[in-house]
């Protein structure tokens, strides 16, 4: 993502919101104006603040700051290698809308959701 | 150059087919294929050369399948160069029409520059090319699989890049992505609590803006798992010291302190996350901020995106009442009283929403709207709707987990009914209590209701965790063992069965028998309040005991128990269900047992000080110094409260409190002994005695004798007769020259106690001496005509009246003989018995002063022995010549008395010892005396005036001669009263026997006491009768005066 960087001040942590699809947090403003790094080209939340508030979710845990993507084995476990540099959670709680379920599964992508719930499925 | 440029290519290629095509039959002949043929077979190549590049840059991997179509391209030009057929595959999608085309172009060029010659052939001799053509068919279904391949291979290609971030991570399963030893290690350092989202964020911040310079973070990661693993970061890195560097200048984090290397096995369990439970619509929650902070709240509704439900309350609402009904600003107004939102203390209490009392003060707020059946109110902006309170909260300010909801919460959800239990909905309840606690034992009789193994019915024979393992009781499966999982199970009963409730519900501990069952929910029939109660099975045990009431058995009267942090509260009365309790505050209350906290044992002694400092414990006895000015044992001290108990008082059982700074010791428990200085009530100025005595201890008093050697109290039995041992008895073990360590029967204790304290028994006799007389060589033995003398007494009793008082009067005179000694004796000598306070106030002025009798006494007596007793008293120094002369003639008189009168009959000697009695009276101290030695025997009379007159003149000189001169007169008179009680007490007889005895004895002297005692019989049956008297007075004044008689008697008598 082009926008800058992704750091957020303690007194924005309360507008934190994190993405149901790739987990990356950033404060509800950037989602609105910059979308989802990861997720821009399928679900676009540029612009779209009520489809931001659908798609991600302000209940999340753990903080992940993810430097080198690929070599990082944090990022492979989390299935976030071939993300951007950024920061992700580790958990992310909420369901994510039908359309937007619908917008992935146009574009081939399987939603996992990463609140927990899969943990037995591997 | 990217697919766009093949596309515009092969589509230029195209039309050049097409005009290849149409101009095949016609236009090619021309040769203007020559022309055409050097550019077209330079484009291709480039485009492969491009195409190869650009391959390259898509897909490194995709090296090979780009190598593929070259080889073909190499081979096809020899062979093919018919264009249709390119055409038709062009039909095909889109990429891959790409490369057939301009495959098929360029072979299609490079044939026609290869094979132009044979093409002109061909137009020759069309036969070929039917020939060609069928060649080229069959080329056109080799290309065609290759085409196929191809395109395969481009749909690999492409598709994958397309999808690939998600079907990477979609494909491998967790367990191939566990960490290995190539992948970075991660370290945990610690960190400050509650900061490690912002230490993520620093982190985040220095690797940003670190990136484009010489050092560059070379960290992979970092993370926090905030709730999971507080006050820790986790940073990922192939080398410790990136992690220095990483976390140099951060704050909060601490990496200099050790640093963990997590251990490859554990690194996934540090992103292990679990799901939360589900929130349905009815789960129970509880709310958990501000005026409904803590209530507990059901579900209604989730929403969709899984963050916010609504839920459903009792409201908390005052209705505005209490403050200005104007001010329209709701919000604010709800606020205010609990402004302080961390306070809970004044909120409203739990009601549902009343319209009648919202319209009252705010109907400008309220609004109703109904939908069917249900009434729905909006009010200050909040909906409510049957009552409830109705909000839309987001998850995170509702608690989900371990809420515990009781059955008293629940009920207020319970939907009007008069019996709310049964509309509960107890199953929904059921389902979020069953988390919390096995409730199953070994030997419940248990039933499952769920699952394959619905309808056994078995005994639990052990719980572990979640899992009942049973013996099966029915059925074919009888005898095997199973095992269940916890949900599936329910307790079960039949009706008529003895349960006692368990937990769960406010009715713990009833005991009932059971009435019906319906499903897991049990009704049975209180052995105690006969009332119906409705609890889960699961609450329920087959109950041992038989109608207990249990709740009273945890907290008893008087028990201190806790009500909350600051509130204790001491038991003033049990009920079944609740329990009476005055609290620190002096609150009475009446509350449940549920609302106390716990019972506060008193383990450690708790000490506090009264208003005067000295110490009071539990146990005391203390008073309030204002106030009612109570008193009360002590039974709890709590801080600087003290719980008083007072059998007298009748409300709150007796219980009262008050500060331990209002209240002042009485008496401590067990008569510990209050500090020195400490000002409690000095019992020793309250006792006339002791004040005398205090002036001069032990100065004035004659010291005991003393004895070289060993000390004549060891092993001696003894009474205690003062002090917080007293009455106990003992043998001394040890002792110094003034204190005694005695061991006590009772206590089997060893206590120090000084010796003037102790009584000693005689060995012979069984009497009991005090101290002073013990040691007076001599001593022993006599108390036995003492203590006789008494009963001799007895005898006369209706006589006696007027007669006693005499005697008391001659306690007078003793006393000052006894002071003689000491005043001490005196005292002990009072302690004996009852003499106690009689003997002294007796033989002083007071205890004139107290019988009517002696009153009259004291008229008689008055002038003669009050004089000469007093007198001596007054003065210690005359005391001690008083005491000597005084006791000596009662004490021989008693030991004569003793002996004689055992043997002799007492009402004879009695009347004769009157006679002589008086004259031992009339020496004052020895009247006394003699008087009791006078019962005993018909001798005594005649030892008394022995006795005295041999020792007591002497000493007596100054003093006795008065005394006794002045006495004899009123015995006289006693003897009068005597003999006759009240007529008769006048002088005759006495004035007769007495003035002769006396004389006598003064006469005899202590010259010997021989010849006193034969005066004595002589005396005796004159003499005795007084003392005999003096029998009933006899305690006070016989006692002492047979003490102190003895001895001297003893010396005369032994010589």
């Amino acid at each position: 993502m082009s926008g800058g960087s992704n750091f957020v001040a303690p007194g924005q942590y309360r507008h934190l919101r994190a993405c149901m699809v790739c987990s990356v947090v950033q404060t509800q403003q950037k989602f609105i104006k910059d979308g989802c790094p990861n997720c821009e080209d399928y679900l676009n939340f540029r612009g779209q603040p009520d489809f931001v508030d659908d798609c991600t979710s302000p209940v999340f845990e753990g903080l992940i700051t993810l430097r080198d993507p690929k070599n990082s084995w944090v990022a492979k476990w989390q299935r976030l290698d071939g993300y951007r540099k950024g920061v992700y959670a580790v958990k992310v709680s909420g369901n994510l809308p039908v359309e937007a379920s619908e917008m992935l599964a146009a574009h081939n992508i399987e939603y996992r959701p990463r609140d927990g719930s899969d943990i037995n499925q591997d | 150059m990217s697919t766009s440029n093949l596309l515009n290519h092969g589509y230029d290629v195209d039309e050049d087919d097409q005009d290849f095509d149409t101009g095949h039959l016609d236009q090619d002949a021309e040769g203007e294929p020559d022309d055409e043929a050097p550019p077209a077979g330079g484009q291709p190549d480039d485009d492969d050369e491009e195409d190869d590049e650009e391959d390259d840059e898509e897909d490194d991997e995709d090296d090979e399948d780009d190598d593929l179509p070259q080889r073909k391209r190499a081979r096809r030009p020899p062979r093919n160069q018919f264009l249709d057929i390119e055409a038709d595959v062009s039909d095909e999608d889109e990429e891959d029409p790409d490369e057939d085309e301009e495959d098929g172009a360029e072979a299609g060029f490079i044939a026609d520059d290869a094979d132009r010659p044979e093409l002109s052939d061909l137009r020759q001799y069309p036969r070929d090319d039917h020939r060609h053509r069928e060649l080229d068919r069959k080329h056109e279904a080799e290309q065609a699989e290759d085409m196929e391949q191809i395109a395969a291979g481009f749909k690999e290609r492409h598709g994958r890049s397309a999808r690939r971030r998600m079907e990477d991570s979609q494909v491998v399963p967790r367990r191939l992505l566990l960490p290995s030893v190539n992948d970075p290690s991660i370290w945990g350092v610690k960190c400050k609590p509650g900061k490690e989202r912002e230490i993520v964020f620093s982190i985040l911040r220095k690797q940003e803006e670190l990136a484009n310079t010489k050092t560059p973070l070379q960290i992979t990661s970092a993370f926090e798992r905030g709730n999971t693993m507080p006050g820790y970061i986790y940073v990922e890195a192939k080398k410790q010291a990136d992690v220095m560097h990483a976390l140099q200048g951060v704050s909060f984090v601490y990496p200099m302190t050790k640093m963990i290397l997590v251990p490859i096995k554990e690194m996934p369990d540090l992103l292990f996350v679990m799901k939360k439970a589900e929130i349905t619509p009815g789960t129970w929650v509880r709310f958990k901020r501000g005026k409904y902070q803590g209530d507990l709240a059901q579900v209604e509704n989730v929403l969709a995106s899984g963050l916010e439900v609504k839920i459903r309350m009792v409201p908390r609402l005052d209705y505005g009442n209490g403050t200005d009904v104007d001010d329209p600003s709701g919000s604010k107004r709800k606020r205010n009283p609990f402004g302080k939102s961390g306070s809970l203390a004044g909120r409203p209490p739990q009601r549902l929403f009343s319209e009648v009392e919202a319209r009252k003060n705010h109907a400008k707020y309220l609004s109703q709207t109904s939908q069917g059946m249900k009434k729905l109110f909006t009010y200050l902006g909040d909906e409510y709707e049957d009552g409830y309170y109705i909000k839309d909260v987001k998850l995170n300010l509702i608690q989900t987990e371990n809420v515990n909801p009781t059955l008293e919460e629940v009920s207020k959800f319970a939907s009007g009914g008069d019996d709310g239990t049964e509309s509960l909905d107890l199953h929904a309840l059921a389902q979020s209590l069953k988390k919390t606690i096995s409730t199953y034992q070994v030997g419940d009789t248990v039933e499952v209701y769920d699952g394959e193994q619905n309808g056994l019915v078995g005994r639990a024979v052990s719980v572990h965790g979640d899992i009942v393992t049973l013996d099966v009781l029915e059925g074919p499966l009888k005898g095997k063992r199973t095992e269940v999982p916890f949900k599936g199970l329910r307790k079960r009963f039949n009706p008529g069965d003895h349960v006692k409730v368990t937990g769960g519900s406010r009715f713990r501990d009833e005991v009932g028998m059971v009435l019906r069952i319906n499903e897991d929910r049990v009704t049975l029939i209180s052995d105690v309040g006969m009332t119906e109660i409705t609890v889960f099975s699961k609450d329920l045990r087959e109950a041992s005991e038989s109608g207990g009431m249990e709740t009273g058995g945890k907290y008893d009267l008087h028990d201190l128990v806790q009500l909350d942090a600051t509130t204790v509260a001491c038991v003033t009365k049990v009920d079944r269900e609740s329990v009476r309790i005055i609290d620190q505050q002096g609150n009475i209350r009446t509350i449940m047992p549920s609302q106390i906290a716990s019972k506060l044992s008193n383990r450690r002694p708790n000490v506090a000080t009264d208003r005067n400092g000295s110490e009071i414990r539990v146990g005391d006895t203390v008073k309030e110094t204002g106030g009612e000015t109570r008193s009360g044992v002590i039974l709890h001290i709590f801080r600087s409260f003290a719980f008083l108990h007072n059998r007298e008082e009748t409300s709150n059982a007796g219980v009262f409190v008050c500060r331990t700074g209002n209240v002042a010791t009485i008496a401590a428990k067990g008569g510990r002994i209050t500090t020195n200085q400490s000002t409690g009530p000095d019992l020793t100025k309250m006792n006339p005695a002791m004040q005398r005595n205090g002036r001069s201890p032990d100065a004035s008093a004659i010291p005991p004798p003393r004895t070289g050697g060993r000390d004549k109290t060891l092993g001696q039995t003894v009474t205690i007769r003062q002090g917080p041992y007293k009455g106990l008895v003992g043998i001394v073990k040890d002792a110094t020259d003034t204190t005694a360590r005695v061991e006590l029967h009772t206590k089997n204790k060893i206590v120090t106690i000084e010796k003037v304290k102790l009584g000693f028994k005689d060995l012979h006799t069984g009497a009991i001496k005090p101290y002073q007389d013990f040691m007076r060589p001599g001593g022993r033995g006599d108390g036995g005509g003492y203590s006789r003398s008494p009963s001799m007494s007895s005898d006369r009793p209706s006589s006696w009246g007027g007669s006693r008082s005499p005697q008391s009067n001659f306690s007078g005179p003793r006393t000052p003989a006894y002071s003689l000694g000491n005043k001490t004796p005196a005292w002990l000598s009072s302690n004996d018995g009852s003499r106690t306070p009689g003997y002294f106030p007796g033989s002083k002025t007071p205890a004139y002063g107290m019988d009517g009798s002696r009153s009259s006494y004291a008229g008689n007596k008055t002038p003669a022995w009050n004089p000469s007793s007093r007198t001596p008293y007054a003065s210690d120094t005359d005391r001690s010549t008083w005491d000597a002369g005084s006791k000596t003639p009662g004490r021989p008189s008693l030991d004569s008395f003793m002996d004689s009168n055992s043997t002799s009959a007492n009402p004879s000697n009695n009347n004769s010892s009157y006679s002589a009695r008086t004259p031992g009276a009339s020496y004052n101290a020895s009247s006394p005396d003699f008087i009791p030695p006078s019962y005993s025997s018909k001798e005594l009379s005649a030892p008394t005036p022995g006795g005295p007159i041999s020792a007591p003149t002497p000493s007596a000189l100054s003093a006795p001669t008065p005394g006794p001169i002045s006495a004899p007169t009123p015995r006289d008179a006693y003897g009068g009263a005597w003999g006759g009680p009240e007529t008769a007490p006048t002088p005759a007889p006495y004035g007769a026997a007495p003035t002769p005895g006396a004389s006598g004895s003064y006469g005899g002297g202590g010259a010997s006491g021989g010849g006193s005692r034969d005066p004595r019989g002589g005396y005796y049956q004159g003499a005795p009768t007084p003392a005999a008297g003096y029998g009933n007075p006899r305690t006070p004044g016989v006692w002492a005066g047979g003490d102190d008689d003895e001895i001297r008697y003893a010396e005369p008598t032994t010589p």
